[in-house]
């Protein structure tokens, strides 16, 4: 009998507890540890930002899902690794404390064969001075960030029909921020939205963004083969912008945000100051914050962890040039170079450097995107690794399952605007997620297979992505044939 | 004043916007649509 700890139940510690509990015998268990009661299908907070949908329509409590499928669910965070054991009790373990209410604080060491940290990021709004909901803007990070960020939307709309003009700014709050995607996609929501209540021409909409380039995204920006051209996609975000009336500032860090004023600095080493009425800022990211120990009880978190907190996996760390980064850099079984039955999924995983080519101002401050792993490729990394580890529980020597960024392709539908007939969404795909410049030299993908088109198709499939991936989550018949 | 880029980048027509939202058209673009991600999904898996 073996058992398949999985820390985190996003997108990816969900998929591979929900593969691993399906492969795995009815003799070998699998137990999900997560501090927060309820799954959040991500990608849909977007609508909820904008007051369309209710929080409800976006989350699901886990508790019934697992017990019906037998899996054992913890509602709790993970504090420490000890993949060695601890003193004469030589069994890996992890220590975690229970989150679920009457039950904050009591901690308990739950012992494992297998262990995936998929415990996705910490939203680290402290790395700006007056960042998030704690503070002076807003956020869809999370199912109730978005209901505040909805409610504060919907304040700002009633002004303006009574006349108001209003800036709302939408975009990133720190220089090394990721996800400029998911801030794209509530930009053009939000515009969408303010036609559509009537009051478009009493705001100034601002997307405030730490890209080189609008279209950039984390991933280096894309060439799109569209009309006969090949075209960056730059060209196609920056009209967007333009036909929709929206400014953007790019190639910025932001300082701090006070009650209505962000501070920005840009990479020319110039400072101003962004008047906002309402602001969406997305945070950094950082590793939970998780700590390993050896079985001595000596703090192994840097051999376990990188600096940022993400789990280092067989990924090339070698800090080199942007010139000499290769697709071959990027992990392919996301397994743990220190412990073979320890493994990182989704974000939780360490990226061996970004995808973008990386900007700093003369003063050294870094200005240019996270690499970002979105649903897709987390949910495939987690469905990959919870094959390996059932091979591995089977007899197979190490990981059986590879899926590197490098060597898998992403669809992306981004909504830009939620109506059944006037609504229209950017559907993209791109292969590969990391442009491999060895295999394809002039653009780094393979052009069959990266693509951009804006319309109202694009947006029934956001719908069915919506409906199919809430009720892939909730493990109802069928739901493996279901791709990630 | 806010340091705003200036986007230059070609705008769409109004036959292009039409056609982003004409039912007919989009059918057909949902297959089309639909049938890449497919091959990017079956390639990536």
């Amino acid at each position: 009998m073996a058992r398949v700890v999985i820390l985190g139940a996003g997108i990816s510690g969900h998929t591979a507890a929900a593969f691993a509990r399906k492969w795995l015998g009815r003799g070998d268990e699998v137990t999900v540890v997560s501090p927060s009661p309820t799954y959040n299908w991500i990608p849909s907070n977007i609508w909820v930002g904008v007051g369309l949908l209710p929080k409800s329509s976006v989350e699901f409590e886990l508790g019934p899902v697992y017990r019906k499928v037998g899996i054992d669910f913890k509602q709790a965070r993970a504090v420490a690794l000890h993949p060695e054991g601890t003193g004469s009790d030589g069994r890996p373990a992890v220590e975690i404390e229970w989150t679920s209410s009457g039950e904050t604080g009591p901690r308990e060491r739950v012992h494992y064969d297998f262990l995936v940290n998929a415990t996705g990021p910490k939203l680290n709004f402290a790395a700006t001075e007056g960042l998030g909901p704690g503070g002076n803007s807003l956020s869809v990070c999370t199912a109730d960030h978005a209901a505040e960020t909805a409610r504060v939307f919907l304040e700002n709309v009633a002004r303006m029909k009574k006349g108001e003009r209003r800036r709302l700014v939408v975009g990133v709050g720190h220089g090394s921020c990721t996800c400029e995607g998911a801030a794209f996609e509530y930009v053009v929501n939000l515009e969408f939205e303010l036609r559509r209540h009537g009051v478009r021409d009493k705001a100034e909409i601002v997307f405030l963004t730490n890209e080189f380039d609008l279209g950039d995204f984390g991933v280096g920006g894309m060439t799109l083969r569209r009309g006969g051209y090949l075209t960056p996609g730059r060209v196609f975000a920056e009209s967007l912008f333009a036909e929709r009336g929206i400014e953007a500032i790019t190639r910025a860090h932001v300082r701090r945000v006070s009650p209505d004023v962000i501070e920005i600095e840009q990479l020319n080493g110039s400072t101003s100051e962004v008047a906002f009425d309402m602001a969406m800022l997305l945070p950094p990211f950082t590793g939970v914050g998780l700590r390993a120990f050896d079985a001595q009880g000596a703090d192994i978190t840097p051999r376990v962890f990188a600096p940022n907190g993400f789990m280092r996996v067989d990924a090339d760390y070698e800090k080199k040039p942007y010139k000499e980064w290769r697709a071959k850099d990027w992990p392919r079984v996301y397994q743990s170079p220190a412990y073979r039955n320890l493994f990182a999924a989704g974000i939780a995983f360490a990226p061996p450097h970004a995808i973008s080519e990386p900007h700093a101002t003369a003063e050294g401050t870094p200005i240019s995107p996270a690499p970002p792993r979105t649903g897709m490729p987390s949910a495939m990394i987690g469905r990959a690794v919870a094959r390996s580890i059932v091979d591995m529980i089977g007899g197979a020597e190490g990981p059986t399952q590879p899926a590197s960024m490098a060597e898998m392709g992403a669809a992306c539908v981004a909504s830009a605007g939620a109506n059944p007939f006037t609504g229209t969404a950017a559907s993209i795909t791109v292969y590969p997620i990391v442009p491999d410049f060895e295999r394809y030299p002039e653009y780094g993908r393979d052009q069959r297979f990266t693509f951009g088109e804006i319309g109202l198709a694009g947006h029934w499939i956001k719908i069915l992505l919506h409906h199919m991936f809430l009720y892939k989550a909730r493990l109802r018949p069928g739901w493996a044939l279901i791709p990630e | 004043m806010p340091p705003y880029l200036r986007i230059d980048a070609p705008k769409p027509t109004r036959g292009t916007l039409f056609m982003r939202t004409f039912l007919p058209w989009q059918l057909v673009r949902f297959a089309w649509i639909n049938l890449k991600m497919f091959r990017i999904i079956a390639k990536s898996h």
